[in-house]
């Protein structure tokens, strides 16, 4: 079709249509690589937001059930009933509470300065949390946890004896000390100066349920080594000890606060079987009620902030993409120009029997060759970019002798960075539809005017 | 005599600038026989521009019809119309008026590919051609095929639109001026070209010219003034 091969022409004949194609390249380019950084930057906070948690949460209230029969104080019928049903993968129970962590010996001077200055109160408080270490390691990310940190960011890791076993006693441990082994979260040892073999006070209060006093409680613990998240609250404000040690200190009824349960399909399985266990395990005597939501997707028990990462990705989705509209802009811009200068080989056009309908598909084809041009190039570039945007924040940043990206404002060894071939398909798909709008207008003006008078009056 | 391909028949056209209604046509007739050269003479804003462009379908006349071998044209729809200027009229400017960013080959080409368009193509896209670079050769223009109109002299320029306006051997070729941008010598071999085209191919011609040596070459040669044909060297006015 000679629509085609004039668009194809006319496209390349004048250095001015590249400004359109770099237009519609730079815009999807950028597109394409700002928001697989963005998504790889919010996959790592998702993962961080999981943190510890496991696929589903069952929190059984402290509250006996509305006919007043008591929730059981153990959990390892619940946990045997959870790990029937053939979609569980794995399940475990946690004991949590809060302490207050006051460093024994020479770190005790360290400490009460801490806790009488108000303006460091926040270090007061830790999580204590009670676990199995085999069924953990099964069913949450804590066995990963425990491995040395990536490159730069291994400062005030303290690797435990055996990572299979962290709370058992090191080798050369005498065995004199009658405390019991904890790992603490790598940002708390690093405030606290805490080492493999470091004592540590824990006091909490605990109340009593039954005659509603509140006991107080203090027990030393032994750092044998540390953890690390990469979610800055656990690592700074969380100790895991054995789920029988923390009970014996507590003295508390129950054994548990909470089960953590590993689906072998999340994505299939977690919403229902979240709402199938609120049912069956309330009526199982469980759970106090089904209405309660005791049982809950990680995603749920992080609602608040997961919904606060998804609108920032939408909003930067939407603040980019202006960057297409000012590529359709500059497609526009640069058309109605051509379509000024053309006025006279349209009505040349027209004299060797073009219509009016070719006229426009001949504008609306440099369009196209625009969208299509810049929008593959600009997709390639974008993907590779953001594949081996590492290296490249690496050269540039050697090469001007900047630290473009700090990893260690981020806690990420690298860039991150995920690839959505469904998010780049609608943003190459986003750029044909923006810049064959904005090519429309001239593309239609053109079909419009009368040939003649530049053929007349020439 | 035989049957008119073209008739214009009281031919009309004023044009609205502002408030006021400018005339340019008043009733102009006039009939063209096949094989026949027709010479059109007259001052500059005569009318005969327009006259010569509503004949070619490029522009509606106020009133009047135009038949085309006895079909009124401007009752057909766009699209017939554009068949018709594609495969039975071929025009030549005064100022060639051809596509820069094409070649001379690809210049002579475009009437083949419009047509494929119009899904009537008598040739083939590679038949139109070969058909193209013989005329360019035929023309003199061998070494220019693949040259761009601005490496092109005018009178090269002129060729390749002929060339162009033939290509799908038209029943009427409109020439406006086709000398008036040229010197004497170049502009002599040009119609040279163009009249033995003509007489060879056998098809009908409307020439505007103001040089009467040309008009001399001519059948027939009307002369318009104000909008209306006041001499005509032939006799047939259709009624």
């Amino acid at each position: 079709m000679y629509q085609g091969f004039l668009s194809w022409r006319f496209l390349t004949a004048r250095r001015i249509n590249w400004v359109g194609i770099i237009g519609v390249f730079v815009g999807v380019a950028a597109l394409i690589l700002i928001l697989s950084i963005m998504s790889g930057f919010l996959e790592q906070q998702r993962r961080m937001v999981r943190g510890t948690l496991s696929h589903l949460v069952i929190e059984p209230s402290p509250l006996p059930q509305v006919d007043g029969t008591p929730l059981p104080e153990t959990a390892d019928q619940l946990l045997a009933t959870v790990r029937s049903d053939p979609r569980v993968s794995s399940a475990c129970a946690q004991l949590s509470w809060f302490a207050m962590l006051i460093q024994g010996g020479r770190g005790s001077a360290y400490s009460e300065s801490r806790l009488s200055n108000t303006h460091s109160s926040k270090l007061v408080g830790v999580q204590i949390v009670g676990v199995d270490i085999g069924d953990e390691f099964k069913t949450t990310e804590l066995r990963s946890a425990l491995d040395p940190p990536p490159e730069g960011m291994s400062f005030g890791h303290v690797p435990v004896a055996d990572a299979e076993a962290p709370f058992s006693p090191p080798p050369g441990d005498t065995g004199e000390s009658p405390w019991a082994w904890c790992v603490v979260g790598q940002q708390l040892a690093i405030v606290h100066g805490l080492h493999r073999g470091s004592e540590i006070n824990l006091g909490t209060m605990v109340p009593n349920p039954d005659t509603g006093k509140i006991r107080q409680s203090n027990r030393k613990f032994l750092v044998a080594g540390t953890f690390r998240t990469g979610e800055n609250e656990s690592d700074l404000g969380r100790i895991y000890l054995d789920r029988s040690e923390l009970h014996d200190f507590l003295a508390t009824r129950r054994d548990h606060s909470q089960i953590l349960v590993k689906l072998h399909d999340y994505d299939a399985d977690g919403e229902s079987l979240s709402n199938e266990f609120s049912e069956t395990l309330s009526r199982a005597g469980f759970l106090r009620s089904a209405d309660l939501n005791e049982v809950k997707t990680w995603e749920q028990y992080r609602g608040n902030i997961l919904g606060a990462i998804e609108n920032e990705k939408v909003l930067m989705a939407i603040m980019l993409s202006l960057v297409l509209v000012v590529a359709g802009f500059s497609v526009f811009a640069i058309l109605t120009m051509m379509v000024a200068e053309k006025r006279r080989d349209i009505g040349i056009l027209t004299a060797l029997g073009g219509t009016r309908s070719g006229t426009l598909w001949i504008f609306l084809l440099i369009g196209f060759w625009d969208a299509l041009l810049g929008a593959t190039t600009g997709a390639a570039a974008g993907v590779l970019g953001a594949m081996y945007i590492d290296p490249i924040e690496r050269s540039i940043s050697s090469f001007f002798g900047v630290q473009i990206f700090d990893r260690d404002v981020y806690l990420f060894d690298h860039i991150p960075s995920v690839i959505d071939p469904y998010g780049v398909g609608i943003i190459v798909l986003g750029a044909f539809a923006c810049t064959l709008l904005f090519a429309a207008v001239p593309a239609w003006r053109a079909s419009r005017l009368n040939p003649l008078d530049a053929l007349r009056y020439e | 005599m035989s049957d008119p391909v073209l008739i214009a028949k009281d031919i009309r056209k004023s044009f609205q600038i502002g408030d006021r209604q400018i005339g340019v046509l008043h009733g102009a007739h006039l009939s063209l026989h096949t094989g026949e050269r027709l010479c059109m003479m007259g001052a500059s804003g005569a009318g005969k521009s327009t006259f010569l462009h509503i004949m070619g379908l490029l522009e509606r006349p106020t009133e009047g019809e135009v038949f085309l071998n006895g079909v009124s044209a401007w009752d057909l729809n766009n699209i017939a119309r554009a068949r018709i200027r594609n495969r039975t009229l071929g025009f030549v400017f005064q100022f060639y008026h051809l596509l820069p960013e094409l070649t001379a080959l690809e210049n002579v080409t475009l009437p083949a590919r419009i047509s494929e368009a119009h899904g009537e193509a008598p040739y083939t896209l590679k038949e139109a051609v070969q058909r193209a670079r013989d005329s360019l050769v035929k023309f003199g223009l061998e070494n220019r095929l693949d040259h761009h109109p601005w490496q092109l002299s005018g009178g090269e320029q002129q060729r390749v639109a002929i060339a162009r306006a033939l290509l799908l051997n038209p029943a009427i070729l409109i020439a406006d001026e086709p000398t008036g941008n040229l010197d004497t010598a170049t502009g002599g071999r040009v119609l040279d070209l163009l009249l033995e085209e003509q007489e060879n191919r056998g098809l009908s011609m409307i020439l505007v010219t103001h040089d009467p040596k040309i008009a001399a070459s001519c059948d027939r040669v009307i002369a318009i003034q104000d909008g209306q044909i006041q001499s005509d060297s032939g006799v047939e006015i259709p009624h």
